[in-house]
């Protein structure tokens, strides 16, 4: 008694000490925060005379000038040193692969505190104990991962001061204030991160178990904030605030923290981290079901390879609604920035991104119709999947249709202009937002597809729900479809709100589909169980498919963000001066960005195999096999 | 059959209505007019 009372107090006193890790970089920084306040003070003290105010040259405030203007660089060696290399190629390098590691760090955790919750409110005290197993499974994949994205980031650091000096001194000199606030939250993120890892075994029951869902609620709300405070790195680039034209920074750390794009670029960051995420774990249950040579293993990593692509999918599908808004944002910010991205220099890259988006829904619609044959009962949808397929089809080539095509002189004097005569119509956005929800619609009634598949409606109303879900889903495409249409025959002004009610009308029937079926498959009967690990080999190759395009899309899109401040470091105040100030080729960038996506595969199953030592060294619990039943943990802790 | 076609109208109704609502006060939140070419 006296034991567990003991384990209780160290595990609440382990809490506090990472609440009070959590609060330390709050507490450190009140002194640097207020030094910002002071310093104009001081100044002060020398006379009215030396004040030199400056006007924010976003939020049009009036501050007092506290920092050194941005420096105006030249190319020499004292600010772009360099290797007998391109500088910016390395960097970008560095920092890419310091991003999938990052995210992918991020992400785990989070899903690994969803599937432990799971574990802790299910009833089923078996079903409690695979969930628990599988958060395990997933924080292990991540801790390794952890290492390494900690010097990855130490690489990026020597990166950065070797090769732009000038450019990390200046934007290190602005964040100045929060700068040590990150390296603590990082101290506060390990530390919680082995405690949460290794403290597993110990606080597997019953109050202790709350105490370390805690840890993790905690980890994720560090984790968090040392990602939005990355973001406001990125989005002072893009769209600085807190300074004034000279870049002299006026005082006001919110304000350098809290640009025009950092809030969208929160949001598009932490969706797409955790659709990344799921699809890396999804990748990694994949190899590990190819690889399986026992059918338990096989059905443990094939529910593994279900749920983390779940989770991912739960954050794909608003992802692109985030990256509109993101877009929205970025035309509100600088229109010119915009028709950038989307109208002008960098409008391929985005033909290409929808391509990767299409094959991302495609392979999690491929893996969805797969996965159906694992349950018995299912195979009165299997008829009905190839008019999903035409749908889908469909949708995915209007969104890749380009607005205009890179021609020869011959071949646009015979096509009659830049635009084709029939399919130039398609390369419209209003077209495009029409194929890309149409996409999005088919996936969700997919899963609705999967949710019931092998299960049958008891309620009393099962005959009107069924038809309601057919008449809802059908007038949905009907609405997309004609909003679509509707926007051809409208003014831009007009045309450009019609997107909102086209993705009102996919999230309603993402939300109230959802509710219904889940209202509907209450008590529903059952056909069969599902039969975990009876999934064709395809599937797995489907999942290794959403991962690997998840990632060569991440590397896409930082690359466009990046790539849409031109030849300036910090945009319209900080210009580059190397001699790499120039866009790259598309050719060139979807090469370089191949290359990462393949070194951190190739890293990660470098990771995913120090993994399986550990696992192999484990002592092995003993596994009770149920026929039809759902999977059994592979292995102990 | 009699019930069925009952069913398939109800869920007509609602959710065309639901939808052209959707449409309408989601244009009027931004300022804009939903019916726009209809008026002209």
């Amino acid at each position: 008694m006296g034991r567990v009372a003991g384990k209780k107090l160290f595990s609440i006193m382990a809490l506090c000490a990472m609440v009070g890790l959590l609060l330390l970089p709050i507490a450190v920084s009140l002194p640097s925060l207020a030094m910002g306040a002071d310093a104009p003070d001081a100044v002060k003290k020398d006379g009215e005379a030396k004040v030199e105010k400056g006007r924010d040259v976003y939020y049009k405030t009036e501050g007092i000038v506290v920092g050194a203007p941005a420096p105006k660089t030249v190319d020499g060696p004292r600010d772009y040193p360099r290797y007998n290399f391109e500088s910016r190629v390395l960097l970008w390098f560095a920092n890419q692969q310091h991003l999938y590691y990052g995210s992918f760090v991020l992400a785990v955790p989070i899903f690994c505190m969803v599937i432990e919750f799971m574990g802790v409110v299910t009833k089923d005290k078996a079903m409690a104990k695979r969930y628990d197993q599988l958060a395990y499974d997933f924080i292990k994949i991540s801790l390794t991962a952890y290492s390494l994205t900690a010097i990855l980031g130490g690489i990026l650091i020597f990166t950065f001061l070797t090769l732009y000096p000038a450019f990390f001194g200046y934007l290190s000199g602005i964040f100045r204030p929060v700068m040590h606030i990150y390296a603590l939250m990082f101290v506060a993120e390990s530390g919680t991160l082995y405690i949460y890892y290794y403290g597993w075994d110990k606080m597997r029951e019953g109050f202790l178990k709350w105490i370390h869902l805690s840890m993790s609620v905690i980890l994720n709300v560090i984790g968090t904030l040392l990602m939005f405070l990355a973001n406001s790195w990125i989005g002072f680039m893009m769209s600085p605030a807190g300074v004034d034209e000279q870049g002299r920074y006026l005082g006001n750390i919110w304000h350098v923290i809290h640009t025009a794009l950092w809030n969208p670029l929160n949001v598009h960051r932490i969706l797409g981290n955790m659709a990344f995420g799921g699809g890396v774990v999804a990748a990694y249950a994949a190899y590990k079901f190819l690889a399986s040579k026992t059918d338990e293993d096989r059905a443990h990593y094939d529910w593994m390879g279900y749920i983390a692509m779940a989770l991912g999918v739960a954050f794909l599908i608003p992802l692109p609604f985030a990256g509109y808004w993101l877009m929205r944002e970025v035309y509100a910010y600088r229109q010119q920035m915009g028709i950038t991205l989307m109208g002008g220099l960098l409008a391929w890259l985005f033909i290409i991104q929808a391509t990767m988006i299409g094959i991302l829904f495609l392979s999690t619609n491929y893996y969805l119709w797969q996965a159906l044959g694992r349950m018995r009962g299912a195979e009165k949808y299997q008829r009905y999947i190839k008019y999903l397929v035409f749908v889908l089809c469909c949708g995915y080539l209007v969104f890749i249709t380009p607005h205009t095509i890179v021609m020869t002189p011959a071949e646009l004097k015979a096509m009659g202009g830049q635009q084709h005569p029939v399919l130039g119509n398609y390369g419209v956005m209003s077209a495009k937002n029409g194929g890309i929800n149409v996409i999005i619609t088919t996936t969700i009634l997919s899963f609705v597809w999967y949710m019931r598949g092998n299960k049958v409606s008891t309620v009393s109303w099962s005959k009107f729900g069924n038809i309601f879900m057919g008449v809802f889903f059908g007038c949905a495409y009907v609405n997309i479809i004609w909003l679509a249409i509707y926007g051809y025959y409208i003014p831009a002004n007009v045309r450009v709100g019609l997107s909102v009610p086209q993705v009102a009308t996919t999230l309603s029937c993402l939300f109230f589909m959802f509710a219904l079926n889940t209202a509907m498959m209450k008590g529903a009967k059952q056909m069969g169980a599902i039969e975990w690990g009876k999934i064709s080999v395809r599937s797995q190759y489907a999942l290794i498919m959403l991962a690997t395009a998840f990632t060569w899309m991440m590397g896409l899109m930082g690359y466009i963000r990046s790539s849409v401040r031109l030849f300036w470091h910090v945009n319209e105040i900080m210009r580059d001066n190397s001699p790499w100030a120039y866009t790259h080729t598309v050719g060139f960038a979807a090469n370089m960005i191949s290359f990462n996506v393949l070194f951190f595969w190739v890293s990660i199953l470098f990771v995913f195999w120090l993994g399986s030592l550990g696992m192999k060294k484990a002592p092995v619990e003993a596994k009770a096999g149920v026929p039809g039943g759902a999977p059994q943990p592979a292995g102990g802790h | 059959m009699g019930m069925t076609i009952v069913y398939v109208l109800v869920s007509l109704v609602v959710c065309i209505s639901y939808f052209l609502a959707v449409d309408h006060f989601l244009m009027d939140s931004q300022g804009l007019d939903f019916w726009y070419l209809f008026r002209k």
